[in-house]
């Protein structure tokens, strides 16, 4: 990555926040990233520190009422997202940003063809005659490398494994060659092999097409695999931001550490795994200083009082703790 | 672990022919047999005026009361004699069948379409439009119905279509209710996700996605009221608030038997019979659908 590719996605204080009878749920606390074409960006943390909500607010397709976004810029190709109306924004989904889901089994309409529904997502946004969705839809399915095309897109869901629907599920996602891919855990449900063989599948897309990728993941050995790009999570917030191998070498935030070594490792013999004494804080009560800092082994009296600011210690490496700040 | 599988399998076996020849006989008996009247009932309805021996509606006086072919004092001019005017009961059974199927299915159709389609938009838009709809689905349900159907008959007139009408207003809340709740398990499963994330709009994930997805439980539920909306046009045609005459009504003739129950018991019996007949096959041949269609509705 030696020359510096256009910037696709841009995002600067994003905040969303859960409305409920509970109180506010800041499930987004204020997240900055961006994602250059044809790069990989991972978004990378436990359950419930705001992946997966990421990833719907820049669809905007929070559940409503509850969720909003409270605050922050989210711009696409340098169009400003949040200021869009319904109608434009529809036009952005499936066509600018997609996005695949974590099960495959559930996320493909039972009731339709193959064929049916990649068709959906081309006619919807290319307003094309029948006979042109057709080759749309079998030059997605090939984008996948799903055999026998012709075939296949007459197949009803049930009659394919779960690795093909999740292939198919890759089709719709690919199909109006998106400019960005939200893939939130898409290869979760799947076994390791399979799970290989779509990563693979994937970094080859992306040459192909040059589409700027979010994978949404717990997995710090798919970050290794698939993603330029790293940014660890923490309770709303991200925490550490730098490129993979920096993240795997040079990890500052005592959280990424953490996380990286509560990894199973094959090549070293530990006689117990690795685990961060402790849960994460409450979205709802959240504490004032940094949101690591109760379970924090390197805590200071700082780290309880005032939120952290993000530092960048080197190009494209920025952590946010107060033990990189001195 | 392998010497126990053949165990298992002898099991299984035993569980699926388990049922001895008789309750075989049973159950089939309860597919075919409500199958044949049903069909019976639509051949008959089509053909009526082929298959009916004498005008329904003409009176003839001096041949009041005749009683069954069968019976002693009987002709084989009217197989199931007449009725107090002198009108030829067979025929108008068979004219009435007409009505009985024609109602129910108009009813049928309106309800099934105002519920599914309120269902739906209640279950997938949520918030204050599926308050609103569901708490005047509950009002619906709460109507006195008959009050109702007297309402409209008095007011518009009593005919075909009132009938048609006061039914479908009545019936609707149901579906809605049915199909609300399928709407909700679907919309928050994740091929609705799927669709918004492909940019389809509210209408469009109504339509396309969500209404082909409750058509299972929709047909099952419009299967089992066949025999209900017969049923209750009977009713209503029985009240006066029906089928006004001298159309036949299968109800509106159980009436007329009313007062001559002693001396001429065929006038109402027949028609009764029907009525029992086709609502029991309507009943039988629904439950036999929803076992075989869709094994979650098994215990409504």
């Amino acid at each position: 990555m030696t020359t510096k590719r256009d910037i696709v996605l841009q995002v600067e204080d994003l905040q969303t926040t859960f409305f409920t009878r509970a109180g506010e749920f800041k499930a987004v606390g204020g997240i900055s990233f961006y994602v250059r074409e044809g790069e990989t960006f991972g978004l990378v943390g436990e359950s419930a520190c705001g992946k997966t909500v990421t990833g719907l607010s820049l669809l905007r397709l929070l559940p409503e009422p509850a969720g909003r976004i409270v605050g922050g810029k989210i711009t696409l190709d340098g169009i400003d997202i949040l200021k869009l109306s319904k109608k434009q924004m529809r036009e952005v989904r499936g066509k600018r940003i997609s996005m695949i889901l974590q099960d495959p089994m559930t996320s493909l309409n039972p009731v339709y063809t193959v064929g049916d529904q990649i068709g959906e997502s081309v006619r919807l946004h290319q307003g094309l005659r029948d006979d042109m969705v057709e080759d749309e839809v079998i030059s997605a399915l090939r984008l996948l490398r799903i055999p026998a095309p012709e075939q296949r897109l007459r197949d009803y869901p049930f009659q394919l494994s779960g690795g093909m629907r999740q292939r198919v599920v890759g089709s719709i996602a690919m199909s109006c060659r998106p400019r960005l891919l939200i893939a939130d855990e898409p290869t979760t449900a799947l076994d390791a092999t399979i799970q290989a063989q779509y990563i693979a599948l994937f970094k080859d897309i992306q040459k192909q097409t040059d589409v700027a990728i979010i994978f949404i993941t717990h997995d710090f050995g798919v970050v290794a695999n698939i993603c330029d790009r790293v940014a660890v999570m923490y309770a709303g917030k991200i925490v550490e931001t730098a490129s993979t191998s920096t993240i795997f070498k040079r990890s500052k935030h005592p959280y990424t550490s953490a996380l990286i070594r509560s990894v199973p490792r094959l090549d070293r013999k530990d006689d117990q795994l690795y685990s961060i004494e402790g849960q994460p804080p409450s979205l709802l009560n959240l504490p004032p200083g940094c949101r690591f800092a109760p379970r924090c082994p390197d805590v200071m009296d700082i780290c309880l009082k005032e939120q952290p600011p993000v530092v960048e210690i080197s190009e494209g490496h920025s952590v946010s703790c107060w033990k990189e700040k001195k | 672990m392998l010497s126990t599988m053949p165990n298992i399998d002898t099991k299984l076996k035993l569980k699926i022919s388990g049922l001895t020849r008789s309750a075989r006989i049973m159950r089939a008996m309860t597919f075919y047999i409500p199958v044949i009247i049903l069909v019976l009932l639509v051949l008959t309805a089509i053909f009526a005026p082929w298959l009916a021996p004498h005008d329904p509606i003409k009176v003839s006086l001096l041949e009041r009361r005749l009683p069954p072919a069968f019976v002693e004092g009987g002709s084989m001019k009217y197989l199931l004699g007449t009725d107090s005017l002198g009108r030829d009961i067979l025929s108008r059974a068979i004219y009435g069948a007409r009505i009985s199927l024609s109602v129910s299915l108009l009813v049928i159709a309106a309800t099934a379409f105002v519920g599914t389609a309120l269902g739906i938009a209640a279950g997938y838009l949520g918030g204050r439009t599926e308050a609103f709809l569901m708490r005047f689905t509950d009002i619906s349900m709460a109507f006195p119905g008959l009050v109702l159907a007297m309402l409209l008959s008095v007011s518009i007139g009593p005919g075909f279509f009132t009938v048609v009408l006061a039914l479908s207003i009545l019936g609707w809340a149901p579906y809605a209710r049915l199909i609300r709740g399928e709407t909700l398990r679907l919309r928050n499963s994740d091929f609705v996700a799927q669709a918004r994330i492909n940019g389809a709009s509210a209408w469009r994930i109504m339509l396309i996605h969500i209404f082909p997805n409750v058509i299972n439980p929709l047909i099952i539920v419009m299967t089992m009221a066949v025999g209900f909306m017969i049923l209750a046009e009977a009713a209503l045609s029985y009240l006066g608030i029906g089928i006004p005459p001298p159309d036949p009504s299968w109800g509106s003739m159980v009436a007329d038997g009313r007062g001559d129950i002693d001396r001429a018991w065929w006038i109402s019996t027949f028609p009764g019979i029907l009525i029992a007949l086709v609502v029991l096959s309507g009943n039988f041949f629904g439950d036999w659908l929803r076992d075989k269609m869709d094994p979650r509705l098994r215990q409504l």
